[in-house]
């Protein structure tokens, strides 16, 4: 039952992934007056590069071709492995955050390593970039998933998603805070204004997609939309698991799957009205914010070690 | 979650409020920012009143609310509208606000490990509510010493003493009212002078800013 529901997940999330990139377009256009196109868009974007032939930078190696299926790919792992129907991991062994971490990881080094691979310089600085981000935003991220850990007692997300669901993982304030910092981080982490603009190849941030075309380009604007729906699931996972199944049952799980899609939805939503209220900020300014959601982590675990 | 917890729910809520203080960008939202906080410390001694059964406690309580939640920050924003379009009363802060958090947090923690040593019979159940009110005193002294605005170093004083009405509480629940007039309530005349001095200045050197306030000397 569980290896269903785990490929099930990981199904449904890269299905689903440019539909909800599609909604957060339309709510783009619709914030800035404009009709924008239909929700539906990204599917034929994708199904028209997936049809290109493929043409490739002279010089570039193995690095640049593997690329796409691996950032892809960890993100398809992730996504099978975290408790999104259920308060418990259908894959345990993916579910630990250790893993999930280094599986959130390995994307961003391969995507800088095929930057460099590329020999572009544009590309090359949209990899030094994505880096930079990645710097920044992974000491809050391991902070709050510490906390999460120690309050939980574990450091699988399937025992976290339990204990936030049943009001079990002590201290309350200490795992709050810590939600409001992961929530930010995630923000960050998906890829979105004032710090990035993810499905924008042109944006320097995202250079490396200018070298790629045809199916590895659909495979990256794919694995760009299912980032950005794994890291907003991993917010819902741990710190919103309210609604998930509690047993195996098949109807238990169809109502979290439902749940899930509802708790993600508003997640998103919120996400693309954040991100089409704002303005873009100097990239030199990234570290400013990015020290708030650390300063906002470590609270979290000072209210962990001293126990509120 | 009642009894003991809540009053530790509600310290941790009182360093989240306070950290609003310090953070506001204008003077008007810091003055609101602090009558909510002082609404929090006033569920404190409240919830601690109920837990003690301390009848005092709910004495200070009420004039904590008429004191803190309303007069001070009425005579804050009375100060502003005041000081008008006299001096710039939003001035940036020294330290980068984002890294004000971090330090925060570190106070709280070497509070925490400072408390952990007090070993009485009523601190024991708040001991991170204990840990909360001391270091409102550091957040305090952050605050006067990051803030460029004289006004805004009025809310580090503030928050210095809402710190010391905490620990008042948690220590000498028993305490009669006389002796939460003498620590507490008298801060109300502190500020009134406080914000006076700040009017005059702004109205004299026609600005807020403490290192241009130096030239004052001499």
């Amino acid at each position: 039952m569980s290896v269903i529901v785990a490929i099930l997940q990981a199904v449904l999330l890269v299905a689903a992934a440019p539909l909800v990139s599609g909604i957060t377009r339309k709510i783009r256009a619709k914030m800035h007056s404009r009709t924008g196109t239909d929700i539906f868009q990204d599917y034929r974007d994708l199904a028209k590069l997936w049809r290109r032939c493929e043409v490739r930078e002279g010089g570039s190696g193995l690095v640049s071709r593997a690329m796409p299926p691996v950032f892809l790919g960890s993100f398809v792992l992730i996504a099978a492995g975290l408790p999104l129907f259920m308060q418990a991991c259908p894959v345990p062994i993916l579910g630990d955050i250790i893993t999930i971490l280094y599986l959130m990881a390995l994307p961003r080094f391969m995507f800088a390593l095929a930057s460099i691979d590329s020999a572009g310089s544009y590309t090359a600085i949209g990899g030094v970039r994505e880096l930079l981000v990645g710097v920044l935003v992974e000491p809050a991220l391991v902070l709050v998933l510490f906390v999460m850990a120690v309050a939980a007692g574990s450091t699988n997300t399937g025992f976290m998603a339990a204990a936030t669901g049943s009001l079990q993982a002590q201290p309350l304030v200490a795992v709050v805070v810590a939600g409001v910092a992961f929530a930010m981080a995630c923000y960050i982490e998906m890829g979105k204004l004032p710090f990035d603009l993810a499905e924008a190849e042109q944006e320097i941030q995202e250079g490396p997609l200018a070298a790629y075309s045809g199916p590895s380009l659909a495979m990256l604007k794919l694995g760009v939309s299912v980032k950005q729906l794994v890291v907003a699931s991993l917010l819902v996972a741990l710190f919103l698991p309210f609604g998930a199944a509690v047993d195996a049952s098949p109807a238990a799980v169809l109502a979290g799957m439902l749940a899930y899609g509802a708790k993600v939805l508003v997640v998103m939503v919120a996400a693309s009205i954040i991100e089409n209220a704002v303005m873009r900020v100097r990239y030199k300014l990234l570290g400013r914010y990015t020290w708030f959601v650390t300063g906002i982590a470590l609270l979290s675990l000072v209210f962990l070690v001293i126990g509120i | 979650m009642f009894g003991y917890p809540l009053v530790n729910v509600l310290g941790a809520c009182l360093i989240i409020t306070s950290m609003l203080v310090v953070l506001a960008r204008t003077g008007r939202a810091a003055a609101w920012l602090y009558s909510l906080q002082s609404l929090v410390l006033v569920a404190v001694l409240a919830s601690l009143g109920a837990v003690t059964g301390s009848t005092e406690l709910f004495t200070w309580s009420a004039t904590a609310f008429a004191t803190k939640v309303v007069l001070v920050p009425a005579i804050l924003l009375f100060t502003l509208k005041k000081i008008g379009d006299e001096a710039r009363t939003d001035l940036p802060p020294k330290l980068n606000p984002m890294k004000s958090v971090a330090l925060v947090a570190v106070e709280v923690f070497v509070c925490f490990v400072a408390v952990s040593g007090i070993d009485l019979p009523t601190a024991a159940e708040v001991r991170p509510t204990l840990a909360v009110s001391l270091a409102h005193f550091f957040i305090g002294l952050t605050c006067i010493v990051i803030q460029r605005s004289i006004f805004k170093q009025i809310f580090g004083y503030c928050l210095m003493e809402n710190g010391s009405h905490v620990t008042l509480a948690l220590l000498a629940p028993q305490a009669p009212e006389l002796v939460e007039i003498g620590v507490a309530t008298d801060a109300i005349f502190a500020v009134i002078i406080l914000a006076v001095l700040v009017w005059r200045m702004a109205r004299y050197a026609r600005t807020l800013d403490a290192d241009d306030l130096c030239e004052l000397k001499g």
